[in-house]
């Protein structure tokens, strides 16, 4: 297999090591031993010794959310996100991706979001005519929100309306890449598409990332990959924070008592933690539930649904029981893949994104 | 009746087994079964480094209660298949390899927790919880397991009651065996069972005891009552050094006597100045020993006293609380990948225990055996849990990997004698066949070696319960 020399190091160190089972939302959910980081390098390390076929294992490196919560837990810093998008990109590039990938990476590369969807939500649609003319800032809705979630879009926009912010929103909206980026890694199609995203966004001097996997591709994915983006790039939590402390926003606060889930793009990967808590405490609030912060336990995302619903289902499942564990009723998220994700699944733990409780 | 398995037959048994269990949780793919034939055991590891599949299960499943494993069991004992139990995988004697391939039977999605007593003081969980899960749940009010054993995170409950695991802080709360209140269990005709509501009784033998240790062998563990306890008010730790481990075992001894710490580990001199030195940096000649007393504030006060008057009495260097505190910190680190033995080095833990008379003999004896017969290993070890009447040796070889054979039967030879020259030497001193990892396949042929006519005792309740012997079968010397 075509991989890296530090990522055959790393595949060799986790083949053999269990120390970060109890931590993989995946694994937790579905109690399958493949769900974990040492069997999907071991795996990786049979095809590497011809033991087993690449096929064979395809589908399991599909099965991984790639939230990085085994990479936090590795003392050694070994990195199990690295190896299994390693692997997605040597068969992106060997043409062994399953059929239901290959469908979803065409739908990026043609219809410009991996579900395939070309129309927009009317009220969606609406809202975003509402902000086309140019300005200095743009809202980045992000291929989740506009095609899967038009309500938290639409929902996003009024946030911004309402601290009465000057901005943009794209009518022919761009792919960020985040999709292609979690599906194929760093192939050159993920790249031409990130080209052609920091092209529509250098015409701005801020860009705001409404979904935080977008925002964690564009500050980071892109900088590692020499993307020419010159616009800066800020969180939607730590924009609408700062919205707050310059008295833009005005907050209530309900003394709901709720907690928080830290999607992990942006308290892993952005080591963006405490914004979000302050705009929650500004109108709530913040309790704390198991696995916080850094060591954040993923809800699910969007994209996943598309091959392994189920599955999706049961780790939001598992996320609300953490919750329920230190007796909250409500969860705030900050990310729209988890807000859809939990509240997918029927539960009596109510289910906030932060634009609801800015918007009440 | 012997039969031969063809691929009609077969895929009846698929869907008898899907039927039970769900299709979603029967799996005979690839990933499935590789991930399952290869646990935390050396052989499997080295097996699939040299590029070979080890032994695998034909179908993988995972039952979600009693109820299934019962129905699986049915199935099993109906077509005689062998039934290999799967907790995590992190089992160092091969357990859990399904060595004959049949069924697999992972125990994770039984890893529900349906009780946290604060009354009682247990939590009533599936055995496939993860142990670390557990201690969150614990945590949550303000409670604590007390079972950390390095394995913490990537083992089940059921799998530390198959090979009657131990912790870190043992010495003040005990073993696995100690911390079940009650189990149910699931007989290999698919009865489901349950032990007695309390654990210390004269309703006969101990039912628990029966099952706890034998590894999957006699029957399948599915719930368990694990004991937990109040968070300490306060832990301490002291580390010392002596320049010898005689006066380390007496100071010991004669410290158990009066009090009983939590941590009490005692580094020979090759691992102080390997492992020790490394991860919590005592660069000093001699063997290094971290104890920690915790509870409630006053009695750790009385009990430090304690400490430093006994040790000082045999020479021990007082090195002050910093080594412990590092310890205790990183006691989890020493089993990472780049701090752990690993492939292509061979080593093994031939852990033994013993009374105070016998188990420094033990050490010599073990550490003078294997550095003879096998000059090109090196032998390390360190004593981690302690008793009024004896310790525990946790002794390892280490074989670096160009003295390895690179052919995978000559490298299994090899590994095979070490483990027979240490293990036999323990026994005929008066040590056991192991301690706390278990027997597996890797070391069932010294059972008899170390029970003599009494292996029949095991050997009747086998027959007895498993008359088909389908339960994890050439395990535990059954």
């Amino acid at each position: 297999m075509i991989m890296s020399e530090k990522g055959k190091q790393h595949v060799d160190s986790c083949r053999f090591c269990w120390m970060c089972h109890h931590i993989c939302p995946i694994g937790n959910a579905t109690g399958q031993e493949r769900n974990t980081a040492r069997a999907r390098a071991l795996g990786i390390s049979l095809v590497n010794r011809e033991a087993i076929e690449l096929d064979e294992i395809m589908d399991n490196i599909f099965e991984c959310g790639c939230c990085g919560a085994c990479v936090k837990e590795c003392v050694t810093g070994w990195d199990p996100v690295m190896f299994t998008k390693e692997t997605r990109l040597h068969a992106a590039m060997e043409d062994k991706l399953p059929d239901y990938i290959n469908a979803l990476v065409d739908n990026c590369l043609e219809k410009g979001n991996a579900y395939g969807i070309t129309e927009i939500d009317a009220e969606l649609k609406k809202a975003i005519a509402a902000h086309s003319a140019k300005t200095d800032l743009v809202l980045f809705l992000g291929a989740d929100a506009i095609y899967k979630a038009p309500e938290c879009a639409v929902k996003a926009i009024k946030v911004l309306e309402k601290a009465g912010v000057d901005f943009t929103v794209l009518e022919n909206e761009p792919n960020s890449g985040a999709q292609l980026e979690y599906l194929i890694s760093a192939a050159n199609e993920t790249k031409e598409v990130m080209n052609n995203c920091a092209k529509a966004l250098n015409g701005f001097k801020t860009v705001v990332a409404y979904d935080p996997q977008d925002a964690k591709v564009l500050k980071r994915e892109y900088k590692e990959w020499d993307i020419a983006l010159t616009a800066e790039v800020k969180t939607f939590t730590s924009f609408v924070a700062g919205l707050l402390k310059d008295g833009a926003l005005k907050a209530e606060n309900n003394g709901k008592k709720v907690v928080y889930q830290d999607p992990f793009q942006l308290s892993r990967d952005l080591l963006e933690t405490e914004e979000a808590r302050e705009i929650i405490n500004a109108y709530a609030v913040c309790e704390e539930m198991l696995c916080n912060r850094k060591d954040t336990m993923w809800a699910g995302n969007i994209l996943m649904r598309e091959w392994m619903a189920d599955v999706m289902d049961k780790v939001a499942l598992a996320r609300i029981f953490n919750a329920k564990c230190v007796n909250a009723d409500t969860i705030v998220t900050a990310s729209v893949s988890e807000y859809v994700s939990l509240k997918s699944v029927e539960s009596d733990v109510e289910i906030l994104s932060i634009e609801d409780l800015i918007l009440g | 009746m012997q039969y031969q398995m063809n691929e009609f037959l077969f895929a009846m048994i698929l869907t008898e087994l899907e039927d039970a269990v769900g299709k979603e949780n029967c799996s005979t793919r690839a990933i499935d079964k590789v991930t399952h034939s290869v646990d935390y055991y050396w052989l499997s590891r080295m097996w699939a480094d040299r590029g070979c599949r080890m032994p695998e299960a034909d179908i993988v499943v995972c039952p979600e209660n009693a109820q299934e494993v019962s129905k699986v069991l049915k199935i099993a004992n109906y077509y005689k298949l062998p039934v290999t139990t799967w907790g995590a995988g992190g089992g160092t004697q091969g357990g859990a390899i399904p060595v004959c391939g049949g069924i697999i039977l992972d125990t994770k999605r039984m890893n529900k927790i349906y009780e946290v007593n604060t009354d009682g003081m247990y939590i009533e969980c599936g055995t496939g919880a993860i142990y670390k899960h557990i201690e969150w749940a614990a945590n949550e009010v303000g409670k604590a397991t007390m079972h950390y054993p390095s394995s913490l995170t990537c083992s089940t409950v059921g799998g530390f009651l198959a090979h009657r695991g131990i912790g870190v802080v043992s010495t003040k709360y005990g073993k696995i065996d100690d911390m079940v209140l009650k189990m149910e269990v699931v007989l290999p005709n698919g009865d489901i069972i349950e032990t007695c509501s309390a654990p210390k009784h004269a309703a006969g033998p101990d039912l628990n005891q029966i099952f706890i240790g034998s590894e999957g062998t006699l029957g399948i563990i599915t719930k368990a009552q694990i004991r937990i306890f109040d968070q300490p008010e306060e832990r301490r730790f002291r580390g010392f050094l002596f320049q010898d481990m005689t006066g380390a075992f007496k100071a010991s001894r004669e410290l158990l006597q009066k009090f009983k710490p939590s941590v009490m580990r005692l580094y020979d001199e090759a691992e102080t100045a390997s492992l020790i030195k490394k991860i919590v940096g005592v660069e000093r000649k001699g063997a290094f020993m971290n104890i920690a007393y915790e509870g409630v504030k006053e009695m750790v006060e009385v009990e430090e006293k304690i400490l430093l008057e006994t040790f000082a009495k045999y020479g021990a260097e007082d090195l002050g609380s910093e080594y412990g505190e590092k310890w205790w910190k990183e006691k989890i680190t020493f089993f990472y990948p780049g701090h752990m033995m690993d492939i292509p080095q061979m080593f093994g833990t031939m852990d033994t225990i013993a009374p105070y008379g016998k188990i420094e003999e033990i050490y010599w004896a073990m550490k003078a055996a294997i550095e003879k017969e096998f000059p090109q290993a090196k032998f390390i070890a360190h004593f981690s849990h302690w008793y009024e009447w004896g310790a525990m040796v946790y002794d390892r070889f280490i074989i670096e990997g160009k003295d390895v054979p690179q052919d995978p039967v000559e490298a299994l030879r090899l590994h095979q004698r070490v483990w027979t020259t240490g293990v036999r030497t323990a026994i005929a001193h008066g040590g056991v066949v192991n301690d706390h990892h278990g027997v597996g396949i890797k070391l069932g042929r010294l059972m008899k070696e170390q029970y003599g006519p009494a292996m029949q005792v095991f050997e009747g309740i086998k027959k007895q319960l498993d008359p088909n012997g389908i339960m994890n079968p050439f395990k535990l010397g059954l």
